[in-house]
């Protein structure tokens, strides 16, 4: 009867690598995020490369490479074709990113996987929704509905709410609970006993610090280096974490020049700034009041040219760069220059990824020294110049060739087709004509070629002549109206020029880069580089943390949990942790391995028929109106089982007490009411004998046993009648 | 199915009877047949919902109004802002501070922004007494935190209503509200405009064909001219007025179309160097503020927009400057002015109307929809003279030309948008009467064999109409392990949320929502100093199953009645009574604790143990009561063979068998009558059954 629900991993189980999932409603196969790290490494698509032409819809929930880098290869090289699904954020964002990752990498490498043109035409399926926004699907996952959800952690990031038939299975990695200064939490706590909930354990083992306290930390730590005279480097993402970093620093007393460094650094504030409905409700409200755009920057500068850089005025400095691993880069390059330097200081705030540089650092205690590879691309100069030329002459030679054999064969092809219809020939004798014309046409052909070849398809040697017939009927001739219908003239004629690059907003800089033909190559060094200068690791990753996870996933108690991405250890902590405080069935599947997750709930429908409502009579609780009902099963015309009133008197049935006692409230109610309470040993004295305590854990709210257990004990007097009274007072009796 | 009928004040709230809980009420408070101050109100099931909160604009303090006095403010769930132009957002500030509602607030991010310009401006060029203002600044600034933002397509449920919004193509942030209230859906469309334009989207046709739509109606059946002949109609008339040597003003609302114009402007004069010594004018204090609104929130505008702002912002104009007054207004020679108010009721667009309207060569451009009432609507039909601000007439010999840019739907639109959407009850509003009435004649020619309602209510008329929704629960759980068949019985919870039920088992209760279950254990001791034998022998003697066992954990007595409530012998002084709350427990157990009471009262006692005569003897005696009764009743009864009752009436015979209760009679009212009899006799005899159990 329910909804059948498979999860399959696909990247991203036991450890930290990138996150890309596949989920099957139904036999409609969902991937949801399509992750790659920063090494592009292509072996870790294995899994999705056999299932990708099998997808139908791809879910995007973080503009950031491990959520989405694969994306344009997959499109490209793997087969993928499905329609996208993101928010208006992730899929700009998520585009700037993959611009800037590409850009990065060709400076320092010749990088094939996928181009620029394959990122636009990626990005161009993709469907753009609102939080909230309900997409339904038609054909074949006819039934299915989408919607994103605020999710915290990047701009736009999405929490997934997939559902069929009222069973909802959500997806949420990467939420954060807190407010930050430019996003909001996540709603993820609004959602209640979904029937699936897949999630991520991997802060499941860190805590973090007050926002404050950590905000405070970072600014000191910069302080203390730049008034020592020292540069800050932060390695950052392109578009996501980085956010909130700007809005810290643009806030932040500081005196020196702060800079924003990528090759997309301005698009993405102009961009950011045209997304304030997606951020907190401070920055929308200031908007409001004030019209103050929170990332019109004053102190930040932006940059998207290394050279821009070397040319700010001397002295200590904080710099943003991309990319957060340091394997490449502006930041890459900054690293280099600046490590041996002990004033300097490399502030990281986000966890490294696995086997790159930034995790090398972040090591304790951080190495003394790291090898790195210096990669430059220059133009080719000399000989190597000279040899390039002349492979691109030879390369335009060939083709030349080609183009010419092609041409040659194409004019055969038309003189061949002369034969069958010569032009000149209009009698019937054409057998001889025909080859002379051949030879006549072998003969003359570049005469020929000039312009004076007949179109093969014409029929006859005259001009055209077309008659002008025109209908009439008994009003005249009969007219096109469309002729008369004055045309609408294309409104952008003589305006802005419109722009045909589907984004059109690359930086000067890297576009004068990629449309540069000047020939060059990569130029590699290898360097051991002394780290002296100081290393931080700082929390700003934006995630909920261990407590918050934990407290969320309580709140949530979906019926069934998928853990996925976080080391082998975090993953174990949480599963363990959840089977006895969340829900009994918690399920950490391996890469490839398929998990069903399918309800075994039962559940049919029945219409509820006017005259048993008319009868039944609601208790009000909270959001929720209870009654209990005896009713007769009927049928309704269309074949429907409804439900009619009992003919005869209902059946007693086993009282039902509704109603959730927190003994801290009750306690607040009796005082209220003058009685004396206090607590006593984990129970609630009341008055002077009577105790009433809970038995049993019944903080398992989704556990085994979902019945509270409340004991009130005492000696016969008339305060344990009050009492009683008064406690029956917070339940509804059913 | 529907009428129309004068309401019989919506103010009353009697709780809802029969049928009324399926009526479906709509009632203009404004804009019903006429344009100006719209506010729709709409009530179904119990949930309200108030569509705009405007003000119209030919009239001035109280009168300007919607008809609130109609409606119980109190009771409005949702109040939703379609867009902020001001006969559809202005008495929301009013509305929010000055009445008791006490409800939400909805509008888009673009609105909000705007709509605070917008009305603060209001506030200060409305030049009315004291006692007329309807609100002051602080009660704009106070009512913006109590909006909310919802964006287009974004779905949200307050109190069981579900709406969301499409764009609308008429301003900026417009929006069409889709009021989703148990199935049954309610299109309120605002001012709409199914045309692109220079920066905005057409408005979008909704996936989900409503029940009823509420549509504006403001060009009737008129048709617009293509948009491209009326741009050209626009620039022409400038140019040759200009060339000319005269000054063109253009009154507008200084936001919404008026940056449509601009961009026409501001395009027209790039391509015409020749016109780069002809200054234009954009006067409106609200100019530079609201560029920063426009510029941020591209992402509601259309795809032209959006990808011109890669390169450039095409709001930031190179031919146009503003103007602050009148006072900075340098009048020398040909210029181009834009002003608001569009209906030139007072501001800089009246006064500048008032120093050109006598020369001839001067040129009045009338950009959009002019409400009736305003000196704008007077001009149209070029009377020969006009009354200016001060008083006196003066001759009205300046051009006026009426080109409309107001981005409202004609017929055209109106009836494919129709044609699209499939709305089986269309309700017109925000149109003048007599073009409401055209369009109503022809929709319905239009829709004639679709069986589809046209209403066109007046202020205050409601509309009220009936839907049957069937109601529809879903058992889940332990409950529905079994789908049952045809006159089986079900029993379990009925869970209302908003308007889904669900049914279930009581133990299921807490897996599939927020509630849970509890049960409460009471232990009450009580001294006792007698024998435990004596309460057991009392107990015995009131109900029919009391059990003797010993406690496994401290080996001490105790005493089980009915399986529900524990009596043990805690020690010499005293004994416990256990049991878990439920009514008859609870009973059963105040009994108990009455019995143990009265014994102690009665000491001592003692008590010879003679279960099996006992027994016997009290069936014996229940028996002879019985007997007695029946006599008392019926007169003539005797022991029949088989242990049964033979009772004589009257010559009619009924067989009563004691254990069963049966009766066999010939005599069907006898029959029910010995039968009723017997079981009142038995339960007095016995009067605690406790099958329930």
């Amino acid at each position: 009867m329910g909804t059948s629900v498979q999860v399959t991993p696909l990247c991203g189980v036991y450890n930290e690598n990138p996150l890309s999932y596949l989920i099957s409603i139904d036999g409609f196969n969902f991937l949801v995020d399509c992750g790659w790290n920063d090494h592009f490494d292509p072996s870790l698509l294995q899994p999705l490369s056999r299932v990708a032409s099998t997808i139908d819809a791809v879910l995007l929930s973080h503009p950031d490479t491990l959520h989405l880098g694969a994306l344009p290869y997959a499109m490209k090289q793997l087969g993928l074709s499905a329609p996208v699904y993101a928010t208006e954020p992730v899929f700009r964002l998520g585009l700037l990113t993959m611009y800037d990752h590409y850009l990065s990498r060709k400076q320092v490498s010749e990088f094939d996987l996928f181009t620029l043109d394959d990122i636009d035409s990626t990005f161009q399926n993709v469907t753009r929704l609102t939080y909230s926004q309900n997409h339904h699907f038609s054909g074949k996952g006819e039934g299915i509905v989408i919607s994103p959800h605020v999710a915290g952690h990047l701009l736009g990031g999405t929490i997934w709410k997939i559902s069929k038939d009222g069973e909802d299975v959500i997806y949420a990695v990467d939420f954060n609970h807190r407010k930050e200064k430019h996003l909001n939490g996540t709603v993820l706590e609004s959602f209640v006993r979904p029937a699936v909930l897949i999630t991520d354990a991997y802060n499941a083992l860190n805590n973090q610090l007050p926002t404050k306290q950590r905000e405070r930390g970072f600014i000191d730590a910069i302080k203390k280096t730049v008034e020592a005279g020292g540069n800050v480097l932060i390695p950052v993402d392109t578009a996501g974490r980085v956010l909130e970093l700007v809005l810290i620093l643009e806030e932040s007393p500081l005196n020196c020049p702060i800079y924003f460094l990528t090759y997309v650094a301005s698009s993405t504030i102009d961009y950011v700034k045209s997304f304030l409905e997606w951020m907190s409700d401070n920055i929308a409200k200031s908007f409001e009041h004030t019209r103050d755009n929170a990332f019109l920057l004053k102190h930040v500068s932006l940059l998207i040219n290394k050279s821009d850089l070397d040319n700010a005025p001397a002295g200590p400095k904080v710099v943003l760069a991309s990319m957060a691993s340091l394997e490449g880069g502006f930041a890459h390059d900054i690293f280099v220059e600046w490590a041996t330097d002990t004033k300097n200081l490399i502030l990281f705030t986000e966890r490294g990824q696995f086997a790159t540089l930034a995790r090398m650092l972040q090591a304790d205690p951080p190495p003394k020294a790291v090898k790195v590879t210096m990669s430059k691309r220059i133009p080719l100069v000399g000989e190597e110049l000279l040899a390039y030329e002349e492979e691109q002459n030879r390369i335009k030679k060939e083709e030349a060739m080609k183009a010419s054999i092609i041409k040659e064969e194409e004019l055969k092809v038309v003189h061949a087709s002369d034969n069958v219809g010569d032009p000149m020939v209009i009698d019937a004798s054409n057998t001889q004509t025909s080859q002379e014309a051949v030879s006549h046409g072998g003969r003359y052909r570049d005469v020929l070629i000039d312009g004076f070849v007949p179109p093969p398809n014409c029929a006859a040697p005259m001009f055209p002549f077309y008659e002008n017939a025109s209908e009439w009927d008994d009003f005249g001739e009969v007219i096109n109206p469309d002729d008369y219908v004055i045309k609408d003239d294309d409104m952008d004629q003589g305006a802005l020029p419109f722009v045909s690059n589907m984004d059109g907003k690359l930086d000067e800089g890297p576009a004068s880069l990629i449309l540069d033909m000047k020939p060059s190559k990569v130029v590699s060094t290898e360097l051991t580089v002394q780290v002296k200068c100081s290393l931080i690791y700082m929390d700003f990753e934006g995630r909920a943390d261990s407590r918050a996870i934990k407290s969320i996933l309580a709140h949530v108690a979906p019926l069934k949990l998928v853990l996925v991405r976080g080391s082998a250890e975090a993953t174990e902590h949480l599963k363990q942790h959840c089977l006895k405080n969340v829900c009994p069935q918690v399920y950490a599947p391996q890469i490839e391995e398929t998990i069903d997750v399918t309800s075994d709930l039962c559940a049919y429908k029945v219409q509820l028929s006017e005259k048993l409502m008319s009868n039944v009579l609601f208790k009000k609780l909270g959001d929720h109106e209870i009654a209990w009902i005896d009713a007769e099963v009927g049928e309704t015309e269309n074949g429907m089982l409804s439900l009619l009133p009992l003919s005869t008197s209902a059946p007693p049935h086993k009282s039902v007490l509704v109603g959730d006692l927190k003994l801290a409230d009750f306690k607040q109610f009796l005082s209220s009411k003058g009685v004396q309470v206090e607590f006593a040993g984990g129970a609630l004295r009341c008055g002077e004998y009577v105790t009433l305590r809970k038995a049993g854990d019944a903080s398992q709210k989704g556990g085994l046993s979902g019945t509270q257990q409340i004991v009130l004990e005492g000696p016969l007097c008339e305060d344990y009648y009050k009492i009683r009274d008064y406690l029956y007072s917070q339940f509804y009796l059913l | 199915m529907a009428s129309i009928g004068q309401a019989p004040s919506l103010k009353r709230r009697d709780p809802p009877a029969g049928r009324e809980g399926d009526q479906l009420i709509i009632t203009p408070l404004g804009a019903g047949n006429e344009v100006g101050r719209s506010c729709v109100y709409m009530s179904f099931k119990g949930k309200t919902v108030l569509f705009d909160c405007g003000i119209h604009p030919a009239y001035s303090g109280m009168a300007a109004l919607p008809y609130f006095d109609e409606i119980d403010p109190s009771t409005i769930d949702v109040l939703l802002i379609t867009h902020f132009h001001l006969d559809h957002a202005a008495s929301l500030p009013y509305f929010l501070e000055k009445t008791t509602f006490k409800g939400r607030v909805f509008m888009t991010h673009a609105t909000k922004a705007i709509y605070k310009l917008l009305l603060s401006d209001y506030v200060k060029v409305s030049k009315v007494s004291v006692e007329d203002m309807l609100y002051d600044e602080q009660d704009i600034f106070r009512s913006m935190d109590k909006i909310e933002v919802i964006d287009f397509h974004q779905t949200v449920e307050v109190n069981g209503i579900r709406f969301w919004c499409y764009t609308a193509g008429h301003v900026l942030g417009a929006a069409m509200f889709m009021v989703d209230i148990a199935g049954v859906r309610v299109l309120y469309t605002g001012d709409y405009s199914r045309e692109e334009d220079r920066h905005l989207r057409a408005a979008e046709i909704p996936q989900f064909s409503p029940d009823i739509c509420i549509i504006e109606s403001t060009y009737g059946v008129q048709l617009h001219q293509p948009r491209h002949i009326r741009e050209k109609r626009f620039t022409d008339v400038i140019h040759s007025t200009i060339s000319q040597g005269g000054r063109v003003l253009i009154p507008a609302y200084a936001l919404g179309r008026a940056q449509e114009l601009l961009l026409i402007l501001d395009e027209f004069w790039s391509n015409h160097p020749e016109l780069h010594n002809i200054p234009i004018y954009y006067a409106s204090p609200l100019a530079k503020k609201c560029m920063a609104v426009y510029q941020t929130y591209i992402n509601s505008m259309n795809e032209r927009i959006r990808s011109q702002f890669a390169t450039a912002n095409p709001f930031d104009f190179k031919h146009i400057s503003p103007l602050k007054s009148i006072e900075n207004f340098n009048d020398v020679g040909p210029s181009v002015v834009m002003a608001s108010p569009g209906g030139l009721q007072s501001g800089l667009s009246r006064q500048l109307f008032d120093m050109w309207c006598s020369d001839k060569k001067n040129a009045c451009v009338i950009p959009g929809y002019v409400v009736e009432g305003t000196l704008a609507k007077t001009i149209i039909n070029e009377p020969k003279e006009v009354t200016l601000m001060n008083g006196l007439t003066a001759p009205l010999n300046m051009q006026v030309h009426y080109i409309s840019f107001s981005a409202h739907a004609d017929f055209a639109q109106t009836s494919a948008f129709l044609d699209e959407v499939m709305p089986p009850n269309i309700v017109l509003v925000h149109g003048q009467e007599n073009e409401m009435g055209r369009l109503k004649q022809k929709l319905v020619t239009q829709f004639a064999d679709r069986n589809t309602k046209i209403l066109t209510p007046k202020n205050c008329q409601s509309v009220e109409m009936y839907f049957n929704s069937e109601k529809m629960a879903k058992t889940i759980g332990r409950l529905a392990e079994k789908t049952p068949e045809v006159g089986e019985t079900v029993s379990g919870l009925l869970v209302k949320k908003g308007f889904t039920y669900q049914i279930m088992a009581p133990e299921d209760l807490h897996v599939f929502s927020q509630l849970s279950t509890a049960n409460i254990n009471q232990r009450i001791t009580i001294p006792y100093t007698g024998a435990f034998g004596v309460i057991s022998h009392r107990l015995k003697q009131i109900y029919e199953s009391v059990e003797s066992s010993v406690d496994e954990e401290s080996s001490i007595p105790m005493l089980r009645v009915h399986d529900r409530v524990t009596v043990k012998h805690e020690s010499d002084k005293h004994i416990s009574v256990h049991w878990t709350s439920d009514p008859i427990s609870d009973m059963v157990s105040d009994s108990v604790v009455a019995l143990v009471l009265n014994i102690s009262r009665e000491i001592p006692k003692f008590v010879v143990e003679t279960e099996a005569v006992k027994t016997e003897e009290e069936s014996a005696r229940v028996e002879k009561i019985i007997h007695a009764l029946l006599v008392s009743l019926f007169g003539d009864v005797k022991f029949g063979e088989d242990g049964k009752l033979v009772i004589n009436v009257d010559g009619n015979v009924a067989h009563l068998d004691k254990q069963s209760g049966d009766v066999e009679s010939e005599n069907e009212g006898l029959k029910e009558r010995v039968r009723t009899a017997f079981r009142r006799i038995r339960s007095a005899v016995k009067p605690i059954p406790l099958s329930a159990s």
